[in-house]
């Protein structure tokens, strides 16, 4: 069984996992017809996690769609605070990733 | 009442401390890693030293004035410290060895408050200085802390070069500069020096009010825009 800490770390890492996913499907939200595969070469993730991954996002509110996953308000709103934070954390000289 | 003017200044400076305090948890609240907690809890302690270095200012000749002053210096010893750390910590490239030394930080921190508590707050235990050598003691302490940080944040800018990533640097360098102004005034009472050092560490606060604002609240939504 999984303590704490460790389910801690677990949920930190799959955080920045959420958002390069959120990024690419912004990124890629230009394009007609964004399909999986696509999100899966840029965010170098194996098909299979991917999916539990965008599977856990739609649960979320953050996307909407699962085949052709596509950001709502909530992600959209999500992704531009933690941009804002990263941003933050930057000019405050602070490293993070 | 002529401290007036001076507490008032205090009183500014802890509100803009405590303002940063919201900005400062952020990266936290964000990311989930406690090395970043520092940052928050040391600015919350500057805005706790300058109200304790504002009520010693209106206090006179109150019987608190002592207990103040020492609280004073500890709460502003205690910014910087935790401040220098988490800038430590920030440079650390392994998370779970980060997280460690910030637990292990905090549980110094703890036992070097006990100790402290017992030392000045309670009738003397052991000899300690007096309070004026103390105070200079801890203003050249507080700088070299402020002059650390603002090396390491001038090591990030100068990894990623903007022209805005020189502004953190620039605010804890003021930060350092008004430390520096204190010591002189303590020295040699030097009215102007002790103006200066408000008016350093006002602008200095100002800076990184600057840069928490550009960065969280007049930044355009950008995912917004982003989005067809």
């Amino acid at each position: 069984m999984r303590d704490k800490s460790e389910m801690k770390r677990l949920r930190r890492d799959r955080l920045k996992v959420y958002m390069d996913i959120l990024s690419i499907i912004r990124a890629e939200s230009r394009r007609e017809k964004m399909v999986l595969t696509h999100i899966q070469q840029k965010s170098n993730v194996p098909f299979d996690r991917l999916k539990t991954y965008i599977s856990e996002l739609l649960e979320l509110g953050l996307i909407q769609d699962e085949a052709l996953p596509k950001l709502t308000e909530k992600g959209l709103k999500y992704i531009t605070e933690y941009e804002k934070v990263l941003d933050f954390m930057k000019l405050m000289g602070l490293t993070y990733r | 009442m002529d401290n007036l003017f001076f507490v008032l200044v205090e009183g500014v400076s802890a509100a803009i401390a405590f303002v940063l305090v919201w900005f400062m948890v952020k990266p936290y609240r964000m990311t989930g890693e406690n090395r970043f907690l520092g940052l928050p809890i040391g600015f919350a302690f500057l805005g706790v030293s300058y109200i304790c270095m504002g009520a010693s200012l209106s206090l006179g000749e109150s019987s608190l004035l002592d207990e103040m002053r020492w609280l004073q210096l500890f709460t502003g010893a205690y910014a910087f410290v935790f401040i220098a750390v988490t800038y430590h910590l920030s440079f650390e490239t392994h998370e779970r060895k980060a997280r460690l030394l910030m637990q292990a930080f905090a549980s110094l921190t703890v036992l070097v408050s006990i100790f402290l508590f017992i030392v000045v707050f309670l009738p003397p235990v052991l000899a300690f200085p007096s309070y004026k050598a103390a105070d200079e003691y801890f203003k050249v302490f507080n700088m070299m802390l402020a002059l650390y940080v603002t090396l390491q944040t001038l090591r990030s800018h100068a990894l990623k070069p903007e022209s805005k990533t020189i502004l953190a640097p620039l605010g804890y360098a003021l930060l350092a500069f008004s430390q520096y102004s204190f010591l002189i005034w303590s020295l040699d009472s030097s009215f102007s020096a002790f103006i200066g050092a408000h008016a350093i560490r006002i602008v200095g606060l100002l800076v990184f009010l600057f840069v928490s604002y550009e960065a969280i609240i007049a930044r355009k939504n950008v995912a917004r825009e982003g989005q067809v």
